[in-house]
């Protein structure tokens, strides 16, 4: 089953530390076949909106930064269970925040 | 959420570590599982009622290494309180070699491979017994006997928990290979069943193969089948339709491949390719799915590259399934009659005989020469063979596609060859296994107008060139029969009748039984049995058979099964010796008692020793064993070659 993971920070910088733990939690996950694809994401982004015929685009920033995902994380496991587990794995490295576990349907 | 699927979460991410730590400890990787699964218990006990610890993994691991340190204490091996119990974890490295080392355990060499398959899900896969029973449709009770037999032949062969290096390493990293790609293929084209996959198969078993990547970097092999089953795995969505059944490669909806697993199955191809080195069997069949994987379009497909990775791969790996999709490849790139000549060199390959994708093929490769009524009947033959409800229904679908032939089949006349009054239930047992075989091979929707000599020849060859003649001429005596009845005559013009009177086996040369008799060492039981073989003239597993009270001794003779042994002087004057005061029960007996395990009828026991009946088998291979010097050949006389006058 695979897993789509969002995380939503604390809209604080990670340490020098956490950057480096998270690098190795990401080698080792990729190296056990769980981890497909990660990516830190850009602060805003551009939104594009569709309503009736109007397709709207608007340049970021938006809001405040703890509105918008930090981060992705498409895994491979063999339950829900185990995407929640790398979850917490996650935290205990990047510290606070919300992370959003959804099952892509292929 | 639930507290359990927190632990097995756990539980399948750690497992394979902490098992391979624990063997390491403890040197047993029974005793190792039974170590870990205590701690899996422990976990299940008290997290519920403790909460989840911070670190899940690191307490499994803890617990589980203090078990296994208690065991060690236990087994008086004192001294290791220090050097393992505060052990800080181990270095990521020394752990990895762990796991690595567990999986060329899991995939010895010295097991069975469905033990290899169960024990690797089991261990490294960190499945549960109940999980692979079910991939595997069979029975857990099948699965637990698999990994308990596991456990026992690793034990029993004192297998090293180690990493193999130069000669050994190829072969054994071949086999863990082997157990990967097969779990793999388990689950992407099942090989029984309803479904066509078992996706938590492939997987798992992509799992394996990535995990192995980074544990063996060095060996491009390991990369070329992560990359073969990262393509492979990304047509996944796009290889069944909406009913289930399914779809050929070139039909193929291309816009539903998994862009990311191909990207991923690249990148492991290049790896593979980095490292050098000639090409292997897995490296070849990734780049082969690889140029499938790039074409936009099946018309697109590099069919000329194909072919030529085919052949390269055909010299690596000679098997039938190969040479089999090399047709299927030079029917691409030089034309469908180009690929029927590589399919006829196949034909007669015994291996393919009833494999369903070799008409499949060809009913493809037919219907692309634009012979429609061959291809038809190739699709029914294919149909018929596959076990795979989805793919039967894809070939009679096929087949149905061409036009239905008017004619009498084959099956039908077969059908109606055998339901005749006047033959009797052996003939037709016996012609009707000679049909079945014809219309297997040749398919039961072949015309019988088009029944060639030529196609009954190749079948006879296939099936049954090597059996005795006696068989042969069985056979031939059937479809003689049947081309009488059909009014074809000349369907046995291929068949020569087949001399079937036995070989006479040559007796032992006097001047040998001379020696045989004056060999001073031979033992009383050895000696009367070949003097008595030599008189009498009587079939081996008669003399075997002779029981104690049926012995006649004063007339020299016995009865047995119904017919009279009857010997000389010779074997008269050792018998009291072989005899001492037995009274009852088998003559000629084996050394020693039989072992508890087995049953033995009442009929062959001594009543007095215990010992049973001596065996055909070990009798012959005494015999063999004593004469060896005395034959020409080296190979020692037969029992049978004691008879003065061979029949």
């Amino acid at each position: 089953m695979r897993y789509l993971m969002t995380t939503f920070g604390d809209g604080s910088t990670p340490t020098e530390q956490q950057f480096e733990e998270m690098d190795k939690f990401i080698t080792e996950l990729s190296a056990s076949g769980v981890l497909l694809a990660a990516g830190g994401l850009e602060p805003g982004g551009v939104h594009v909106t569709s309503l009736g015929s109007e397709f709207t685009v608007t340049d970021g920033p938006f809001a405040e930064a703890k509105e918008a995902a930090g981060g992705f994380a498409l895994v491979e496991v063999s339950s829900r269970e185990e995407a929640v587990e790398l979850a917490r794995r996650a935290a205990a490295i990047g510290g606070d925040g919300t992370t959003i576990i959804q099952q892509v349907f292929s | 959420m639930d507290v359990t699927g927190t632990v097995e979460a756990v539980w399948k991410l750690e497992s394979a570590r902490i098992v391979a730590g624990l063997t390491r400890l403890v040197r047993d990787v029974g005793l190792a599982e039974e170590l870990a699964q205590d701690a899996l218990v422990a976990a299940l006990s008290q997290w519920p009622a403790e909460g989840v610890p911070d670190s899940p993994g690191a307490w499994l691991t803890a617990v589980a290494k203090r078990r296994a340190v208690d065991h060690l204490r236990r087994a008086r091996r004192v001294d290791l309180d220090d050097d393992v119990g505060d052990e800080p974890a181990a270095a990521p490295a020394g752990e990895r070699d762990d796991v690595l080392r567990l999986m060329f355990l899991s995939c010895h060499t010295v097991l069975p491979t469905p033990a290899r398959v169960a024990l690797t899900l089991r261990l490294v896969g960190g499945l549960t017994v109940a999980e692979i029973a079910r991939a595997f449709l069979v029975t857990e009770q099948v699965i637990r006997g698999r990994i308990a037999d596991a456990k026992r032949i690793l034990a029993e062969q004192r297998v090293a928990f180690d990493l193999p290096e130069g000669a050994e390493l190829a072969e054994r990293l071949s086999s863990v290979l082997e157990v990967v790609y097969l779990v793999f293929n388990e689950g992407y084209m099942a090989t029984a069943g309803e479904g066509l996959l078992r996706p938590e198969l492939s997987a798992e078993a992509l799992r394996l193969g990535r995990l192995l990547a980074v544990l063996a970097p060095g060996e491009s092999e390991v990369h070329g089948l992560v990359a073969l089953m990262e393509i492979q795995a990304s047509r996944t969505a796009a290889r069944t339709g909406p009913s289930g059944a399914p779809v050929p490669l070139d039909e193929q909806d291309r816009g539903r491949w998994d862009p990311l697993l191909i990207h991923r199955g690249f990148a492991a191809l290049l790896r593979a390719r980095d490292l050098g080195g000639p090409p292997g069997p897995y490296v070849l069949q990734a780049a082969i799915a690889a140029c499938h994987a790039q074409a936009r379009t099946a018309q697109d497909t590099d069919w000329a590259q194909i072919t030529a990775l085919y052949n390269a791969l055909e010299r690596v790996l000679p098997t039938p399934v190969v040479r089999l999709n090399r047709a299927v490849a030079t029917g691409r790139s030089a034309g469908p009659d180009a690929g029927l000549a590589a399919l006829d060199a196949l034909a007669d390959d015994p291996v393919l005989r009833d494999y369903h994708l070799l008409p499949g093929v060809r009913g493809d490769l037919l219907a692309r020469a634009g012979r429609a009524a061959e291809a038809r009947h190739e699709f029914q033959r294919a149909a018929a063979l596959t076990r795979n409800h989805a793919e039967r229904d894809y070939l009679l679908g096929r087949a149905g596609a061409a036009p239905a032939p008017a004619a009498p089949t084959l099956a039908g006349a077969a059908r109606e060859f055998l339901g005749r009054a006047d033959l009797g239930a052996a003939t037709i047992r016996s012609y009707g296994q000679t049909m079945q075989r014809l219309c297997r091979s040749l398919g039961d929707e072949l015309p019988l107008s088009a029944l060639t000599a030529d196609q009954v020849e190749r079948v006879f060859t296939t099936a049954w060139s090597g059996t005795a003649a006696r068989t042969w001429n069985r056979h031939r005596a059937a479809i003689r029969s049947f081309g009488a009845w059909a009014a074809l005559p000349g369907l046995d013009a291929g068949l020569t009748r087949r001399d079937d009177a036995t070989p006479p086996t040559p007796a032992i040369p006097p001047a040998v039984l001379d020696r045989i008799w004056t060999t001073p060492e031979v033992r009383s039981r050895e000696r009367v049995l070949w003097l008595l073989l030599h008189e009498s003239g009587a079939p081996v597993s008669a003399v075997l058979a002779l029981d104690v009270e049926n012995l006649d001794l004063d007339d020299r003779r016995a009865r047995v099964r119904g017919a009279w042994v009857s010997w000389r002087a010779r074997t008269a004057r050792l018998l009291p010796e072989l005899l001492a005061d037995r009274r009852r029960g088998p003559l000629f007996l084996t050394d020693r008692r039989p072992s508890p395990s087995r049953t033995v009828a009442p009929a062959d026991l001594c009543p007095r020793t215990g010992h049973s009946r001596l065996s055909y088998e070990r009798a012959e291979y005494l015999f063999k064993q004593h004469t060896r010097t005395l034959d020409p050949s080296g190979a020692g006389y037969t029992l049978r070659q004691l008879r003065p006058t061979s029949a």
